[in-house]
This record gives C-alpha cells, sequence and structure tokens, in this order.
C-alpha cells in the first residue's frame, strides 16, 4: 500500500518557515490593503505581488513530495487473566482458575492473527504468562483489582493495544460493583480501547460465607468491641438465620469464647454485632465462624482466622502482700506513681488468728479480704497479679490457686515476690501455681536462707532487654539482699537473670530472677524481699532512686510484652494461606543483641505440638526472613530467642482462602457493565468466537522524499514575478 | 526470727522490754538480720551534734515496734538504733525519728545535706517534741527543716488524711499531753515527707527499766496515742493504700458510726 503526502523539506527549520509564512502574509496583507484603497484598481499589480510572494516563500521552505509504503500487520491485543485466589474456588467439577486458563487458550486462538499478549492480573504489577498445552494458571494475591492494571497498561511505553481481553468472574475488587456508568468509564477506560471481558463462571454456588469482619474502632484490652459480621448465603440454601461464634485461639489450652449471635439473613445477606472483651494486650488470634446450612458447597469460607491487634491504656494490677513491709512500701509507691498502672491493692495488715488490735472491728480501718470475690468474679480483670509474702494456707488462697493457674495460662501475667511466706514458705510447692512458675520449689523444711548476699547476673541477665534499664543504672552493682527463698532449677525454657553467688540448685547457682512462659501468659519468680534497697539505700542514692523503678519497669513491662523489653521484633511478610506460598516470618533483632537466632513456630492449640524449629547463626543486624511451607489454617504463635535472651512473641492467624474466598459469588453483571461502558463485548467461555477482531495494524515499510521542484526553480520564478511587479508598478506610477 | 517467734519471745520477756531496749541502743550499725526482717519497720533515732539520747525515750521506740507486732501483721524490729543526719546510714532505712525536749544544734552543712538526701529519695521524718509545754524543741527543728527543704511550707495534716485510717479510725492526735488537734506536715503531693507532733507520742510510750510507764498518761489517752503510733507505722509502711477505693465506702460507714 503507497500513499503519497507533500510537506516542507527537512533540512529549513521551524523559525525560518514561520518568519517565512509571516512575510508572506503581511504581503499579502499590503496588496490587498492597496488595491481597496486606490480608486482604478491595479490587479496586475496586485497579483505579481501575490505570485512574487509566495514564490519567495517557497523558495525558502522548498516543498517536498513524501511517497510512503506501509504494510498491515494484525492488532496488538492484551489478555488480563484474573490471578486472584478468589479464582481457585471450585466450579462444577473443576476451578475458576482451571476455566480461566482455558479461556486463555481460546482467546489466544481466536485472536490468531493478532498480536496477543496475555498478562495475569491480581494486586502489584501485570505478570506475562506464558500459555503452554499443559501450562497451568497459577493464582497470587488476595485481590483483583482490574483498574490499577489497566492503568499500568495505559502508563507503558509502546504501542498501545487495539483492544483488551479479560478473562474473570467479576468479583473485583476493583472497580467495585455498583459504580455507575461514567465512574466505571473512568475506572477502566484509560486505554481508551475497547475492553472485552470472558466470564469463567456465570452459576452462582451454593454457598454460605462470613464476607466481611469489622471492628468499631480499636482493641484495648479489657473493653468491649463491637464486632460486626457479614453473612452471605448464595444459591438455593434455605439460609434465613445463621448463628456465628467468635472464639480466641490461645496456647495450651482450650480456645476461649468470645461471643455468639445470629444473622438474620435477607436478600443473601444479614449481619450481627457481637460484643468481644479481650483481656490481652498484643495480637491476638481470633476464630469467627458460622454454622452452615446444609447444602453448603464451600465450607472453606465458612470461618475466617484473622489477627486483632489489641492495644493497651492501662495495665490492671492485682497486687497481694502477705504483710506490709518496706518491700511492700517500695513496689506500692512505684505502681501508684506510674499513670499507666491501675493497681488494686490488699494487704494483710492483721492476722485474726493471732494479732490483739485492742478495738472492735468498727474502730479499726479493716476490710475483709475478699478472696473468693477477687479469684472468682474479677481476676480476669487484671492483667497481671503480684503476689508478695502471702501464704496460701494462712490467707485462704489454695482453693483458688488452679483458678490462678488457667488465668496465667489464658495470657495473664504472675509475679511471686519472695518473702517467708512466699513459694515454699508460703505453702506454694507442689499446688497447681508452682507448675507455671518458671522455677521448681523444693519442698524442703527449711524454706528460705537468711544469709545475707549480693545476686549476681548471669549471661542470659547481661542480654535481655528487660534489665537493660537497670544495668544502665548500676551497671552490674546489685545491692546485698537480706536471704532468700530457696528455690530450685528453672524449668525449661525459663530463662534465669540473677542468680545465687553460693547457693545451688541442682548443680548450678540458685535462680534468684527467673522469666517463664505458661500457655499464653508469662510468670516472674524473685526469690528476695530487698529489692527496696534499689529504691531506697545508699546505692540507691547514686541514683536518685531510680533503680528500683528501672527494675520493676523492665519486670512487669516484659510481663506486659511491651516490645521495648524483647530481644526482637517477629512479624510475617504478606500474608499466611493455606496451600499458598511459603509463609515468610521477618525477625528484627533490637540493636545490641548478639548471638543465635532460633525460632519456634507452634499452632495454637489446647494440644502440645511439636514446633516447628529454624536455627538462624551468626548474630547479623540484618533482618532475618525465614521461610515456613505448609501452615494449615489456624493461630500459630512464633517465638524468637536471641542469644541467651528471653524469646519474643508473636501470634499470627493463617487463614484458608482469606478474604477472596469470602464472597463465591461471581459477577457477570459487572463483567457486562465494564463491556459496555468501554465499547467491547461481553461473553461466557461459549462465546469467545463473538468477540470482535480490531482493526489492523499499519507499519510504514518504506518512504521516499523528492522537491517538487528544484530550488534554483523557485528562486528565478520568485525573481522574475518580482521584476513583473516593479515594471507594473513602474507604469502605474507608484514608484 | 519471724513475727511470731518474735511475739512469743517478747511475750516472755515483756517486762524487761524497755530495759533490753535501752541496752540495745546504740549508734546504728547494721547487724545481722533474719530473712524477712529487712524491710520490717524500725524507728531509728536521728542523732543531733552528738547529743546523747534519753534511754526512756529510747524504750518507747522500741515499745512502739512491740505493739505494731502485737496488733498487726506487720513486722518490725525491737532493737533501736540511732543514726546521724550526716551518715549514709541514715539512706538505709526510710523512716527515722527525731526527738527532743530542748532546742536543737543548728545542723552543719553536711547534715543539711544528708537530711535532704533522705527526704528527697522517699524517706520519712517523724518530728516529736518532748516537751511541747516548752516548745523550743519544735521551734529550733521547724527552723532546721526551712535549711533542709526551704521550698516546703509545714502545714497541718487535714482530719481526711489517710494517717487518721491507715489502721485505726482515729480523729485526732494524740501523745503524752493532749496537744493540738492537728498534726503538721511538709509533703510531696499527697505523700507526707516529714511529720511533726507537738503531742509527746513517743513519751507516751516510754517504759522504765523495771517496765513501768515512764510518764503518768491517762490510760485512755495512752492507748490512742499508741493507735497514733501504729497508724503511724502503717503510713510509713503501706502509704496511702488504705485511701484506696476499695476500702473507701467502708470506711466512711465505720467512721460515720464512730463518731456517733
Amino acid at each position: 500500500m503507497t500513499t503519497k503526502t507533500w510537506a516542507i523539506t527537512d533540512d529549513v527549520a521551524g523559525w525560518v518557515v514561520v518568519v517565512a509564512a509571516i512575510l508572506l502574509l503581511a504581503a499579502i496583507v499590503l496588496l490587498v490593503h492597496e488595491l481597496s484603497s486606490r480608486r482604478q484598481k491595479s490587479w496586475l499589480i496586485f497579483a505579481s505581488g501575490l505570485l512574487a510572494a509566495a514564490c519567495v516563500a517557497l523558495a525558502a521552505v522548498r516543498p517536498v513530495v513524501v511517497e510512503a509504503q506501509a504494510n498491515l500487520v494484525g492488532p496488538r491485543v492484551v489478555v488480563l487473566a484474573d490471578q486472584s485466589r478468589r479464582m481457585k474456588l471450585p466450579y462444577e467439577s473443576t476451578t475458576r482458575l482451571d476455566r480461566a486458563g482455558e479461556a486463555l487458550r481460546r482467546v489466544v486462538d481466536h485472536f490468531a492473527n493478532a498480536r496477543s499478549s496475555v498478562m495475569g492480573f491480581s494486586e502489584g504489577p501485570l505478570e506475562p504468562l506464558s500459555l503452554g498445552p499443559d501450562a497451568k494458571l497459577a493464582s497470587r494475591g488476595s485481590r483483583s483489582d482490574l483498574s490499577a492494571a489497566i492503568r499500568e497498561l495505559a502508563s507503558a511505553a509502546g504501542e498501545r493495544p487495539r483492544a483488551v481481553v479479560v478473562v474473570s468472574d467479576g468479583r473485583f475488587s476493583r472497580p467495585l460493583g455498583d459504580l455507575e456508568d461514567p465512574a466505571l468509564r473512568e475506572a477502566v477506560g484509560a486505554l481508551g480501547v475497547p475492553v472485552h471481558t470472558v466470564s469463567v463462571a456465570d452459576e452462582t454456588p451454593n454457598d454460605s460465607s462470613i464476607r466481611g469482619v469489622r471492628a468499631a474502632g480499636v482493641a484495648v484490652a479489657h473493653q468491649p468491641l463491637a464486632v460486626t459480621v457479614e453473612v452471605g448465603c448464595a444459591g438455593e440454601l434455605d439460609c434465613a438465620r445463621i448463628p456465628v461464634r467468635i472464639r480466641e485461639l490461645r496456647d495450651g489450652v482450650a480456645p476461649a469464647e468470645l461471643a455468639t449471635g445470629v444473622a438474620e439473613i435477607k436478600d443473601g445477606v444479614g449481619t450481627v454485632e457481637l460484643e468481644i472483651t479481650l483481656d490481652r494486650a498484643g495480637g491476638r488470634v481470633l476464630e469467627i465462624s458460622l454454622e452452615a446450612p446444609s447444602g453448603d458447597q464451600i465450607p472453606e469460607n465458612d470461618t475466617r482466622h484473622m489477627t486483632f491487634v489489641v492495644a493497651r491504656d492501662r495495665i490492671r494490677l492485682l497486687h497481694l502482700a502477705g504483710r506490709p513491709t518496706y518491700d511492700v512500701r517500695a513496689l506500692r509507691r512505684w505502681l501508684k506513681s506510674d499513670e499507666s498502672v491501675d493497681v488494686v491493692a490488699f494487704f494483710i495488715l492483721r492476722d485474726s488468728d493471732g494479732d490483739e488490735p485492742g478495738a472492735p472491728s468498727f474502730e479499726l480501718a479493716l476490710i475483709h479480704f475478699p478472696v473468693d470475690e477477687l479469684f472468682t468474679e474479677h481476676l480476669r480483670s487484671f492483667d497481671a497479679v503480684i503476689l508478695q509474702d502471702i501464704d496460701a494456707v494462712r490467707y485462704r488462697l489454695t482453693g483458688y490457686l488452679a483458678r490462678l493457674a488457667a488465668y496465667v495460662e489464658l495470657g495473664g501475667g504472675l509475679i511471686m515476690v519472695g518473702g517467708p511466706s512466699s513459694f515454699a514458705g508460703g505453702n506454694y510447692a507442689g499446688t497447681p501455681l508452682d507448675s507455671i512458675l518458671p522455677v521448681e520449689q523444693p519442698q524442703d523444711d527449711k524454706p528460705f536462707d537468711s544469709k545475707a548476699f549480693v545476686p549476681r547476673y548471669t549471661e542470659a541477665g547481661r542480654a535481655a532487654e528487660v534489665t537493660r534499664p537497670i544495668r544502665e543504672l548500676l551497671g552490674e552493682q546489685l545491692p546485698e539482699m537480706v536471704g532468700t527463698n530457696f528455690l530450685g532449677q528453672a524449668r525449661p525454657g525459663a530463662i534465669v537473670l540473677w542468680e545465687h553467688p553460693e547457693l545451688q540448685a541442682a548443680g548450678k547457682n540458685m535462680p534468684v530472677l527467673a522469666l517463664g512462659e505458661a500457655g499464653d501468659g508469662r510468670t516472674i519468680a524473685l526469690s528476695v524481699d530487698s529489692t527496696h534497697r534499689l529504691a531506697f539505700s545508699p546505692m540507691a542514692a547514686t541514683v536518685a532512686g531510680r533503680a528500683y523503678g528501672a527494675l520493676w519497669d523492665g519486670l512487669l513491662g516484659w510481663l506486659m510484652r511491651d516490645p521495648r523489653y524483647e530481644a526482637a521484633r517477629v512479624e510475617v511478610v504478606g500474608e499466611c494461606i493455606e496451600g499458598e506460598t511459603d509463609t515468610t516470618l521477618r525477625v528484627t533483632r533490637l540493636p545490641g543483641m548478639r548471638g543465635a537466632l532460633e525460632l519456634s513456630l507452634a499452632p495454637l492449640t489446647q494440644a502440645a505440638s511439636e514446633p516447628i524449629v529454624r536455627l538462624i547463626p551468626g548474630d547479623s543486624v540484618e533482618p532475618v526472613e525465614i521461610r515456613v511451607p505448609g501452615l494449615k489454617a489456624g493461630g500459630y504463635t512464633a517465638k524468637a530467642r536471641i542469644g541467651e535472651a528471653p524469646p519474643s512473641r508473636h501470634d499470627f492467624a493463617c487463614e484458608r482462602g482469606g478474604v477472596a474466598w469470602a464472597d463465591s459469588r461471581p459477577d457477570r453483571p459487572r463483567l457486562d457493565a465494564i463491556a459496555r461502558v468501554t465499547g467491547g463485548t461481553s461473553v461466557g467461555l461459549d462465546g469467545i468466537d463473538e468477540l470482535p477482531m480490531p482493526d489492523a495494524t499499519r507499519v510504514a515499510a518504506q518512504r521516499e522524499v523528492a522537491p517538487v521542484a528544484p530550488p534554483w526553480v523557485w528562486t528565478l520564478a520568485a525573481a522574475v514575478l518580482l521584476g513583473v511587479h516593479w515594471v507594473a508598478r513602474r507604469n502605474s506610477g507608484l514608484l | 526470727l519471724n513475727r511470731r517467734d518474735a511475739l512469743c519471745s517478747i511475750t516472755r520477756g515483756a517486762v524487761a522490754c524497755g530495759v533490753a531496749a535501752y541496752g540495745a541502743l546504740t549508734t546504728f550499725a547494721p547487724r545481722a538480720l533474719g530473712f524477712g526482717q529487712d524491710g520490717a519497720f524500725h524507728p531509728r533515732v536521728l542523732q543531733n551534734a552528738g547529743r546523747p539520747l534519753d534511754g526512756a525515750y529510747a524504750g518507747g521506740l522500741s515499745r512502739w515496734s512491740w505493739e505494731l507486732i502485737r496488733r498487726t501483721s506487720a513486722p518490725a524490729r525491737l532493737t533501736v538504733g540511732s543514726v546521724a543526719a550526716d551518715s549514709t546510714e541514715l539512706l538505709a532505712e526510710p523512716f527515722t525519728v527525731w526527738f527532743g525536749a530542748e532546742a536543737v544544734a543548728p545542723l552543719s552543712d553536711p547534715e543539711v545535706r544528708g537530711l535532704r538526701t533522705y527526704l528527697n529519695l522517699g524517706g520519712v521524718l517523724f518530728v516529736d517534741d518532748s516537751a511541747p509545754e516548752v516548745g523550743s524543741f519544735g521551734r529550733s527543728v521547724r527552723q532546721e527543716l526551712q535549711r533542709v527543704l526551704p521550698e516546703s511550707p509545714i502545714v497541718p495534716v487535714p482530719d481526711q488524711h489517710v494517717l487518721y485510717k491507715s489502721y485505726y479510725l482515729l480523729d485526732s492526735p494524740v501523745g503524752r499531753v493532749e496537744g493540738p488537734s492537728q498534726l503538721e506536715a511538709i509533703s510531696s503531693g499527697k505523700m507526707l515527707r516529714v511529720l511533726l507532733s507537738s503531742h509527746d507520742l513517743v513519751g507516751a510510750m516510754a517504759q522504765q527499766r523495771g517496765g513501768g510507764w515512764t510518764f503518768p498518761v491517762e490510760p485512755r489517752q495512752r492507748e490512742r496515742a499508741m493507735r497514733l503510733a501504729v497508724n503511724l507505722a502503717m503510713y510509713v509502711l503501706c502509704l496511702d493504700y488504705k485511701d484506696d477505693q476499695v476500702h473507701a465506702e467502708e470506711l466512711m460507714r465505720r467512721r460515720g458510726r464512730v463518731r456517733r
């Protein structure tokens, strides 16, 4: 195919053309003015002047003839395949993804004469796909953002496609389904070409599912949180009322039932608002599930597992002391000085068996120790319990120790502070509480030692963030402690921070300060009752008494999982989806933390299970990413231990399908609307042959440029015509 | 030595208590303590310019500890020590008693600094005028306290202060003498740093070597003084514990009954 066009010679600068045009225009204006102002018209002057000016201009720009030969090639067509995880939903005997793969092959065959590019979209950038005969289309990502995919195509360099074909079930994350035509056109019309759509699923499955879970505000420990659960019911299921429940998954104990309710389904959707109260701060894994009616074809989306990050506005502490001492005084003074701590305290001021106040009860400022009320009604409302030198038998705690142990295993904190009536001296040995403490308790006739000593830091104590504040103040100096409870060896997994320089337990120096984990909770054992010397003593005075607060700030912070006192931060990179790619955990160690990294991962189940353990040698400060394959849906707890420091914990949820499977209904109307607003065609899998072929693309193959006349011709013509014009003007007496 | 053992031993030698206390009165020196005794209530006497301590009054301090052990679950040390204001040992424990009948000598600069450090660290100083009828001790101590804490005024302790309900429900302070209806204090927020008494509280508890009371006091008044001493000890050990909300309603109800 050949075409001819006119042009200006290439070697003339643009400004020359402009100047020539201006001069020509000016000459014409002058000639017209002169012609109209004279009584006797001189057409010869006008015509010769006009031609002379034109010839001067043409001599300057020298016009050429361009003869081009062009070929027609097949139009460029981009095929976009929806690769979101939703496409893995079953459809008849196969999946939507398999049907999309089949559709892609048919589309490419249909556009055999076109230049087709096949790309996958989900979230993130487009990915080119290769369509081998046995190639299976893989899924990726939980969202399917068609708007972003088309914008990416429009902004790409190179030839624009003449048409786009979208293969999907239509349940896009964007554009949304309820857009008006102008908004929809703006969302998918960035290319300005027809967007054809191929629906891979038209039939709505019989499926009830949890479509969405929304919380009204931020989850705060101990405060009720309204959670709205949206339940969908599609297909031919009979689902007027669907029961919904929320449970909290916990480590080593049964899940906690938080709330139940019933969603009333109307027009295929219903919501139920459930009020839950999470008592523990940090990442908590919730299981939201519905009781599906019979005939549900996709049970995988009946349960969602979600990680709720629970904040804490104040720490609620229960402080129980068996007798008032300077050690009790110091702890109370520090607790009351911290605005973020809400402390409820009960100190035994009078032992009714022996003390003789010499006054009737109404003259005493003493109240009954409400042990039953505390441990049955209110225990759950506290973040931690401090038992300080209080005898379990004398003050009737024995009957509640199992409950207290269960409270810890459900996520509560416990600190046992030393004293004659602590540990074995307080009859705690062999009780349910014994087993959750980080140290064993020897059942000996002599429960404590009175010899003064100075505790010393262990290797773990020197590495732990929990002791960093006090070490920054006092180095490794500690005040002399007057005696200690006898403690046994540390339990497996416990971390000893201080040890006795002389006393032994199971062949090692006896623990003095130890940290441990019990189920979801944490415990601290402190065998001495002289830490008040960190607040008030000549040594304390050297740092204005701040060492006491530094110690207890660290202990309480660690107990409450304050990130400042963890050795490392653990997080999940991306999502954790059953059956998808490996789950990636990123461990970032705090500055200064040295030693090998040991990551253990275990499910949040009641039954103990063998954890997955990864050991990363070295002590690089760079974040480490650890890939863990094959995680099933549920809750998990990851514990990262750096060197000798206490482990840091991160709970997270793994889902089956996740948000991508929340709504299983295909959306053919949305595909139709997208095609309509862009001038495309919407078809099903069987209608691919009906998709229109775009016009072929013209591609230039050869181009020849020839001057209309040699330059001297234009110059000569201009000279002759200027001469004629001069003569004519002279004859008319104008010169 | 645990609390129960201590009580038994004291019961056996109750008559000789004051004598023992007097004999134990020495310049403060670290002693071997049993486990659990490190945090026990222990009234130490603040030495002033090396003046000798009155043995009868020292016996009153021992009696104070004994009454605390007898009446409450709080542990206390029966031995009485004394400590100098410029000694680092002043910072060993958070409670010190400063009593006397005569005007005190001006504190040296190291003593002023020592007391200031003690109080700033959270120590409590109980100033008890043994001769409030004369008042020279009280006046001189007030002058010295102005040097120690120049920015802190001495103000009356209000009737509603937790000191009056830390163990017994009390209406007013009383010691060997009835004295004024209020104690005075230098406070930091809600916390009493220095408590000043013009009632000779220690004198009400003072015993002779033979076990008899040093000063004649009407028994009911002495009991009230004992109760105030117990409350003061409990305040030192528990601070504002009885101001906690869990106690508030019950204590208000009882106080109403006591006043009726």
